[in-house]
């Protein structure tokens, strides 16, 4: 039974030095004048500002544990599927209370609303949220207005701000 | 029963043998390659005639020769390895892309008499199947390789050390993983139907007579459409292609996993998309039309027939590919969960056990009506449970924390998804 | 042939697991750790047992390690990390007898039962009862009728195991705050 994957690992192999042949053909025929710029991490042309995200939601790692679990049931359909004619009404039976375990387990799983991944339907009131005085109008920084005094109209603003106690004009921008 | 496996090398293996292999494989090698050469041309020069463009028309006649010459481009491209990336995964990644989009090829019977023979050619003395290997793990092998492909997304996005691949790349392997899971159920339909894994035994099983002499005996009839479309819908995700292809959307992500790839990486990365697009096609032609089986009309070579058959098959999905990504917009990322998660799973399971059930009764003779209406009764009732358990989700407001692509932020359309939900609750009862 | 096949699967084998301990990247250690698990694959098709190596592949290297890489690359884990210090007091020295003690122990359950652990082929009369079925095909009839306590049990395990993962993963009460929010 072995011989039957030796076409497999023949074309794996060469598949493998395809690859490998295309890197060292292309690493002696490409130029290689590596400068800062070209080195930084892709940011469609300006300085990067933030780092690379070390967290991620916490539905990413949920949808791989329950990909595991099903991945297992999954598989398990496999023998009775190849097996089914020798089975008979047993079997049948059999494999129905597994895919009930399995469909319970599915219920459960969108009831708890773990495969929800829409935008929250009800903004939930918790602590440490943004509040609803933040408004496009407070978080939008101004770009180009260091130095002018007198802008458009909604400058106005912006020089009333000192006498609220806010940051100066060039630095408000 | 016999077991399943190519003849040639099931006795004993020698140097004819070797070379008949080395030659099959050699001729899948260049078929695949020359065929991802086409299907890039073709894909574009239908998708500039959808949009009403001309597509490549200055290397070669009509542009064929336009993959080729972009191919030599990229040779004389600077190889760019970040300062940030991890340099052994980040030149690992293609390898992981590419090796297993070759791999999965191996178990596609390509040609070979089915309606007449049993699909066995004999060449130089001896008797051989018209596919690569047909190794006992068969249509498993599929499903290996469609999971170990996700490496491969996966580090080049993580090696990159820069946010649009990350995003992308985790992205694409929380949708691959999703997908791959109908895919499995889909399979394990055909699988139910032909009773072995071996792709070789499945096409035999399809190639019978068929119905009224028109309707032939292919999976997608026998299993009822429901995994042909499960299956499709899936495999379309499993190759991140639109409407799928959220993975680069290339609004949000630049270019996604493969943002920092230059050169012969990005090009091999290219490669292995459009070869698991061709495989996807081919297997899906196996599985549920047939493969290459179809009547001998004339001449005396009956295995070129299956090839040709076979081509003619694969073609028109490969069409459909183009054709869909000309079409449909790109779905939410919200909405491709939902659509694979809440609506395929469960239905491809309770089809998986509606056939079973059907299959058993045959066998011992029940009334296939009743199986039906109780199939049915069982439907409605796992819909009505599925209903009250998503009524109950929405009414528990966000309790995972934010959901969506990381911190990409949401694209302001949060007031119109009611409707995929909805669709989601019809069909599932 | 198959000596050699062995050798070689043995060898992949040796060398992930070595890479697996001895790596400081955690996604390095991920990755040796896929290269064990596919070599163990190839040792399961020498034993016929082809639809193990399958789901040796399909869940292991495809489901359970990306899970170890989900959370290795996305809780920033490889970047924040201090190899100088012991979780647990005297961790290292402990590891290093339990280590050396379950080598003694598998050298010498491997010497005392030569032969009947390993490099024994079956017997004529056992390869028979396979009735020329697939192993697939045998394992499903076995699965589905004599054991079938068993995969419900299974079942049943796998449930509790979707209802932990929620558990575990929902957030409690509403009292987290801003930073707590993506943990």
């Amino acid at each position: 039974m072995l011989g039957q994957y030796l076409p497999l690992l023949a074309l794996g192999a060469l598949a493998a030095v395809f690859a490998a042949g295309s890197f060292l053909a292309s690493g002696l025929l490409a130029p290689r004048r590596p400068t800062r710029p070209k080195l930084e991490p892709y940011e469609c042309g300006i300085v990067p500002a933030r780092d690379t995200p070390e967290r991620f939601p916490v539905r990413f790692f949920l949808v791989a544990m329950i990909f595991i679990v099903f991945d297992i049931e999954i598989i398990l359909f496999y023998p009775y599927a190849v097996a089914r004619g020798g089975l008979g009404l047993f079997g049948l039976v059999a494999v129905m209370i597994f895919t009930f375990a399995v469909f319970e387990s599915f219920v459960y799983l969108v009831g708890a609303g773990a495969l929800e991944w829409g935008p929250p339907r009800r903004a939930s009131a918790r602590p440490g949220a943004v509040s609803a005085e933040r408004t496009s109008a407070s978080t939008v920084r101004r770009v180009g207005l260091e130095g002018r005094r007198y802008g458009a109209p909604e400058d106005e603003s912006a020089r009333m701000a000192p006498s609220a106690g806010g940051p100066a004009p060039g630095e408000a921008a | 029963m016999i077991l399943a496996a190519d003849p040639l090398l099931s006795g004993p293996v020698g140097l004819p043998e070797v070379l008949i292999v080395l030659l099959k494989v050699g001729a899948a090698f260049a078929f695949l390659l020359v065929s991802v050469m086409l299907m890039i041309w073709f894909e574009r020069k239908l998708l500039g005639g959808m949009h009403q463009r001309m597509g490549p028309t200055i290397a070669g006649p009509w542009g064929v020769l336009q993959t080729l010459a972009d191919g030599i481009k990229l040779f004389f491209k600077e190889d760019l390895i970040p300062d940030r990336s991890d340099r052994l995964v980040f030149k690992l990644a293609p390898y992981l892309s590419l090796v297993p989009a070759f791999l999965v090829f191996v178990i596609v019977p390509l040609g070979g008499d089915f309606a007449g023979g049993s699909g066995v050619v004999r060449w130089w003395g001896r008797d051989t199947y018209l596919q690569v290997a047909d190794p006992p793990v068969g249509v498993l092998l599929f499903l290996a390789m469609s999971s170990v492909a996700v490496y491969g997304v996966m580090l080049a996005g993580w090696s990159s050390g820069s946010k649009y691949p990350l995003l992308g790349s985790v992205r694409a392997s929380a949708q691959m993983v999703s997908y791959e899971a109908a895919l499995g159920l889909a399979v394990a339909a055909v699988v139910l139907m032909a009773g072995s894994l071996s792709t070789h035994d499945m096409v035999l099983a399809q190639a019978g007579p068929g119905y009224f002499g028109i309707i032939p005996s292919w999976n997608i009839v026998l299993t009822g459409f429901v995994p042909f479309v499960v299956f499709a819908v899936a495999g379309t995700a499993e190759l991140n292609r639109p409407p799928f292809d959220l993975v680069e959307a290339e609004q949000e992500l630049v270019g996604g996993f493969h943002t920092e790839y230059s050169s012969i990486r990005f090009a091999l990365f290219y490669l292995a998309e459009f070869m698991n697009t061709i495989t996807m096609s081919a297997v899906i032609v196996t599985l549920f039309l047939g493969g290459p089986s179809g009547p001998v009309l004339i001449g005396a070579i009956d295995w070129a027939w299956g090839v040709i058959w076979f081509s003619v098959k694969l073609f028109a999905f490969l069409f459909g590919f183009v054709w869909m990504r000309a079409t449909l917009p790109r779905f939410r990322y919200d909405q491709l969960m939902d659509l694979g998660w809440k609506l395929l799973i469960p239905l491809s399971l309770g089809w998986f056990l509606f056939l079973a059930a059907l299959e058993t009764g045959r066998d011992r003779g029940w009334n296939l009506a009743v199986v039906t209406v109780v199939t049915v009764a069982g439907f409605v009732l796992a819909g009505f449970l599925l209903a009250g358990a998503l009524a109950s989700a929405r009414r528990g407001g966000d309790r995972f924390g934010p959901g969506g692509g990381g911190d990409d932020g949401d694209d302001g359309d949060d007031g119109d998804d009611g409707e995929p939900r909805d669709r989601v609750l019809e069909e599932a009862g | 042939m198959e000596a050699a096949v062995f050798i070689a699967a043995a060898a992949v084998i040796l060398v992930g697991a070595v890479g697996v301990v001895g790596s400081r990247n955690p996604v390095h250690s991920a990755l040796f750790l896929i290269q064990t698990l596919l070599g163990a694959a190839v040792l399961f098709v020498l034993q016929d047992a082809h639809f193990l190596a399958a789901v040796q592949v399909v869940v292991y290297a495809g489901a359970i390690v990306i899970l170890f890489l989900f959370v290795i690359m996305l809780l920033g884990v490889d970047r924040a990390m201090r190899l100088d210090i012991e979780p647990i007091a005297g961790q290292r020295p402990l590891a290093v007898i339990v280590g050396v003690a379950l080598a003694a122990v598998l050298l010498t359950v491997t010497v005392v039962a030569t032969g009947e652990l390993t490099g024994v082929r079956r017997a004529a009369g056992e390869r028979a009862l396979d009735n020329g079925l697939s192993d697939v095909e045998r394992l499903g009839r076995v699965l589905f009728s004599q054991y079938a306590l068993a995969v419900q049990a299974t079942a049943v395990l796998l449930t509790i195991a979707v209802v932990g993962a929620v558990v575990l993963t929902r957030r409690h009460g509403g009292h987290s705050g801003p930073s707590g929010e993506e943990t």
